[in-house]
């Protein structure tokens, strides 16, 4: 579970980023993110896990033992702790390339055990064979020992899934976890985050809304730093046209021809 | 449009820095009262002394080898100690680990030891330690410091920022983020460059060698003062070999790991 109440953010030149956001989302929902960019989209996923201080509000995460925290306001330490229960994948894999596959999945769990330890002994067998077992659920374990910068894009991406479950977080968030890949690859990439969201509360920020309406429970739409629409994933061309204003455009041209007909836009295009 | 046609006018600056550099090299001849005529007798006196040195003095070469390893032993542990030296401060100089306080005086430190010449090092510190190859692998570990230190620390400034994001991501403290993150990363760099500087400081040491560091910089010193052109000149042979080895050695090390690192 995790719960936002009202955060702000305002650059110091007075430019106001993020306006009274709030928002809840609970163990079983997949909620994507849409907006335009600049919208803010990014900026709210990052005060999700404290890589970000709003200037106001509170950032609710159920801790390990239920309770809820306010992210916002913890010390380094507690942050740490508290970041170590928030799964991330990012848009750019952001895995150690030279360490094999293994050794990444295990990077996961630096925040929850003594640093000392894993600088100067690394990590136990217990350790690894638990990543092993993680890795099995995503089927690569096969690819266990190789060297990570030798795995194709979509490869890479199952692998920060498998790190960030690996973690056994409380939270998933996912940053444009498929803007890399194409669309074959981000299909599947989908279709390995939506299941999660039956353990774990998931929310991803993207750029597709023909793969929101697909497999989120339910999508939050940003607009100058405002939340203009929370509900429903299947948008019609109406509700798009608002979020992404003149950029509407370009992600409808991303859109493939099953999934346009899907949303039946073709014809508004035309009558646009 | 019109294209634009082949004209002697394109080079026109080029060749106005050409006349100024020439004109400027000219009144520096001058200046410092070079000669022609000097530098051609010159090269005839320098050739007497060339003469002088061969045939080598066969004989002495065994006594040549324990200088030589000592030599060797100098640079590997000056690299060594260095390259960890290095280390360090390339960490605590890179911009996406460091605070930026920290990163200005420990990058000021790399400049500052990279405009003092080993020379003067190796002096201060022989005024210090007295003469040995302790003042010497000092000497050379502080050299590898302003190399090393600013190339690791711009190499770890290459380092995708999002990459040192997603480990804080996790959890993972400063030092969990380097051994983990930053060190796999550098790792083919930091090997390729301090094998680099491990030839330099071969050369080094032949040359701190002869100013009081010991090793076969300082048989080849002692043999021209002593006026024994020969065995002189057998130093100098073994001098080369252990250079040319070395960076025979280390070219092929760096490539096998270029090799490495392209698989990956």
């Amino acid at each position: 579970m995790i719960e936002v109440k009202n955060i702000c953010k305002t650059l110091p030149n007075g430019k106001q980023l993020l306006k009274d956001i709030s928002f809840s989302v609970k163990q079983g929902e997949f909620v994507g993110i849409l907006g335009a960019s600049g919208a803010g989209k990014t900026l709210t996923l990052r005060c999700l896990n404290g890589l970000l201080k709003p200037d106001s509000g509170e950032v609710l995460v159920s801790n390990s033992n239920g309770k809820m925290q306010d992210i916002s306001t913890l010390n380094k330490k507690n942050l740490r702790i508290a970041r170590s229960k928030i799964g991330v994948i990012f848009q750019g894999y952001n895995l150690v390339k030279r360490l094999s596959v293994l050794e990444n999945i295990m990077i996961g769990k630096l925040g929850q055990i003594n640093p000392w330890r894993s600088i100067f002994y690394g990590f136990t067998d217990a350790e690894a064979a638990t990543a092993m077992e993680v890795l099995e659920r995503f089927k690569m374990a096969h690819l266990a020992n190789n060297p990570t910068g030798s795995l194709s894009g979509g490869e890479m991406q199952r692998v920060a899934i498998a790190r960030a479950m690996f973690q056994e977080p409380q939270v998933l968030l996912a940053d444009e976890p498929i803007s890399n890949l194409d669309p074959g690859n981000a299909q599947m990439i989908m279709e390995i985050i939506a299941p999660l969201a039956a353990t774990v509360p998931v929310i991803g920020v993207f750029h597709q809304p023909e793969m929101t309406a697909k497999y989120c429970t339910r999508v939050i739409a940003l607009k100058e730093g405002r939340i203009i629409y929370d509900g429903n994933p299947n948008l019609n061309i109406t509700q798009l046209n608002e979020i992404y204003g003149e950029e509407l455009q370009k992600v409808v041209t991303k859109i493939a021809e099953p999934e346009l007909n899907a949303l039946n836009i073709t014809n508004a295009i035309e009558a646009i | 449009m019109q294209l634009k046609q082949f004209s002697i006018k394109r080079y026109y600056p080029f060749i106005v820095g050409i006349i100024v550099f020439a004109a400027l090299s000219w009144g520096a001849a001058i200046s410092c009262k070079i000669e022609l005529t000097g530098l051609i007798e010159g090269i005839g006196k320098g050739m007497v002394f060339f003469k002088n040195l061969f045939p080598p003095d066969w004989e002495a070469f065994p006594e040549m080898l324990q200088p030589a390893l000592d030599s060797l032993i100098l640079a590997f542990l000056g690299t060594f100690f260095g390259t960890l030296m290095a280390v360090v401060f390339a960490v605590l100089g890179a911009a996406n680990i460091s605070h930026p306080i920290v990163r200005t005086i420990s990058r000021f430190l790399i400049g500052l030891e990279r405009s003092l010449p080993e020379l003067f090092i190796l002096l201060f510190l022989i005024a210090a330690f007295g003469l040995g190859s302790m003042p010497g692998i000092i000497c050379l570990s502080l050299g590898c410091i302003g190399m090393l230190g600013k190339l690791l620390a711009d190499a770890i400034e290459e380092i995708d920022g999002v990459l040192i994001q997603s480990l804080t991501a996790v959890g993972a403290n400063k030092l969990q983020i380097i051994v983990f993150g930053i060190f796999p990363e550098i790792l083919p760099k930091l090997l390729a460059y301090s094998l680099f500087r491990l030839e330099i400081n071969i050369r080094l040491s032949v040359i701190l060698g002869a100013v009081g560091a010991g090793g076969i910089g300082y048989e080849l010193d002692y043999a021209f003062s002593m006026l024994q052109y020969h065995r002189a000149c057998s130093a100098l042979l073994v001098v080369l070999v252990l250079i040319f080895g070395i960076e025979k050695l280390s070219a092929y090390l760096r490539n096998m790991l270029n090799i490495k690192a392209n698989l990956k």
